[in-house]
């Protein structure tokens, strides 16, 4: 199964991803940060495949954190889940920070997972 | 689920790879022409012109093409002329997909009606507001997405009141905001009574009881409502041109009867009601 850190500050974003994820049969989380400094030093203490990750955070934002994995490791897939998904700047940032796929919030379960498996 | 706009809708639905879509935007910048360059390549006006356009919009709330005009450089006819130029010759990203071949022309129409029918459910109802403000369109469809959200992702009945203009802001179990900065200067705000921050509880985690769950996750599952409308309201001010950042969404603190609005201010409240005696209150905080 592959390994998933989920970043996000609202505690029910992560609890519905998480139960996504943990009811999915083919991922499995292996952490909630609550923001991008904390994404980046659970990357390293999990090694998670995929980290699903919110913009908008308090500290270090999604973003900022995002340009921070791009470099430090190749191999981490990153996806954004956010409400800003349809202002067209983030989203394009997003995708050339290096994210794969932006999701935007409110969001349903087979969207996501159809996103997560076509990684 | 959400305000998208064309290229993410094709991403999010695996149709078209991020690479591809970069690809096709790159494309665009290249190809869509700004107005200053268009005016350049028409030979109206020179880039010392463009540049001392550029250092006045320092100091002058002005877009490039009135201020070329306000500066003498350009005169009415020419500017409606580079903008009617810069409309005609726009690549959008539907055709820019089809040039680095991404998408077919069969499937380019197949996949723009399905976007069209997922966002027509975010088209804007008319809302009416108390005040004129200069940005009464981007609040109007503020409340409107407020409305849509409580149907779309809370799965609830309600009926609004009329909005109004309030010097105080009513008392209420929980009162959640969040700032909205850029282009606006506003805090969006919704307070709910204690019935109905359960209710929210159960929609957003999707749980059948919340009586266990803390008074932290309880209050977030409110923060999370604000913040999957503000981040809509500001896909949808993108669509308008208008660039809206916001913040993390924060628990405000009330006073036994009430938060006075300040003088600068204006506070536009729309009552919502859900179910028997539940009252929300979406507000306005303006500041302009």
């Amino acid at each position: 199964m592959k390994k998933v850190l989920v970043v996000d500050d609202s505690l029910s974003v992560a609890r519905q991803l998480e139960k996504i994820i943990g009811e999915s049969g083919d991922f499995i989380c292996v952490g909630h940060a609550k923001n991008g400094a904390e994404a980046i030093k659970m990357n390293h203490t999990e090694d998670p495949e995929i980290i699903c990750m919110d913009m908008n955070m308090p500290g270090m934002d999604g973003l900022t954190a995002l340009r921070t994995l791009s470099v430090m490791d190749k191999e981490v897939k990153v996806v954004m889940v956010t409400s800003l998904g349809g202002v067209g700047d983030k989203f394009t940032e997003a995708l050339k920070l290096g994210a794969k796929n932006v999701i935007s919030k409110p969001f349903e379960a087979d969207n996501v997972l159809r996103i997560l498996r076509a990684l | 689920m959400a305000v998208k706009f064309f290229g993410q809708y094709l991403v999010e639905q695996c149709i078209v790879t991020s690479n591809d879509l970069l690809d096709a935007i790159n494309l665009q910048d290249k190809h869509n022409l700004k107005l200053g360059e268009i005016a350049l390549a028409m030979g109206l006006i020179s880039s010392a012109d463009v540049q001392r356009a550029h250092n006045a919009q320092i100091s002058k709330d002005l877009k490039l093409g009135d201020l070329l005009v306000e500066m003498g450089f350009l005169t009415i006819v020419q500017l409606e002329d580079i903008i009617t130029r810069q409309k005609n010759t726009h690549l959008y990203i539907g055709e820019a997909l089809l040039q680095v071949g991404a998408l077919s022309q069969d499937n380019l129409q197949k996949h723009l009606d399905a976007f069209k029918a997922d966002q027509d459910q975010y088209l804007s109802d008319s809302v009416e507001l108390p005040v004129a403000s200069v940005n009464s369109l981007l609040w109007e469809i503020t409340a409107d997405l407020t409305y849509k959200m409580i149907t779309r992702v809370l799965g609830l009945p309600f009926r609004t009141g009329a909005c109004i203009q309030k010097s105080v802001i009513s008392p209420n179990f929980l009162l959640v905001g969040m700032d909205m900065s850029g282009d606006v200067e506003a805090r969006y705000m919704i307070s709910v009574s204690e019935g109905l921050q359960k209710t929210i509880a159960r929609a957003i985690l999707r749980e059948e009881s919340v009586e266990e769950e803390s008074t932290e996750v309880l209050e977030d599952t409110v923060m999370e409502f604000v913040n999957i409308v503000c981040g809509n309201v500001a896909a949808k001010a993108s669509q308008m041109g208008v660039i809206m950042d916001i913040n993390p969404p924060v628990v405000i603190h009330q006073l036994l009867d009430g938060l006075p609005v300040p003088e600068e201010q204006t506070a536009l409240c729309f009552p919502i009601y859900i179910g028997d005696g539940e009252i929300m209150e979406m507000i306005l905080l303006i500041t302009e």
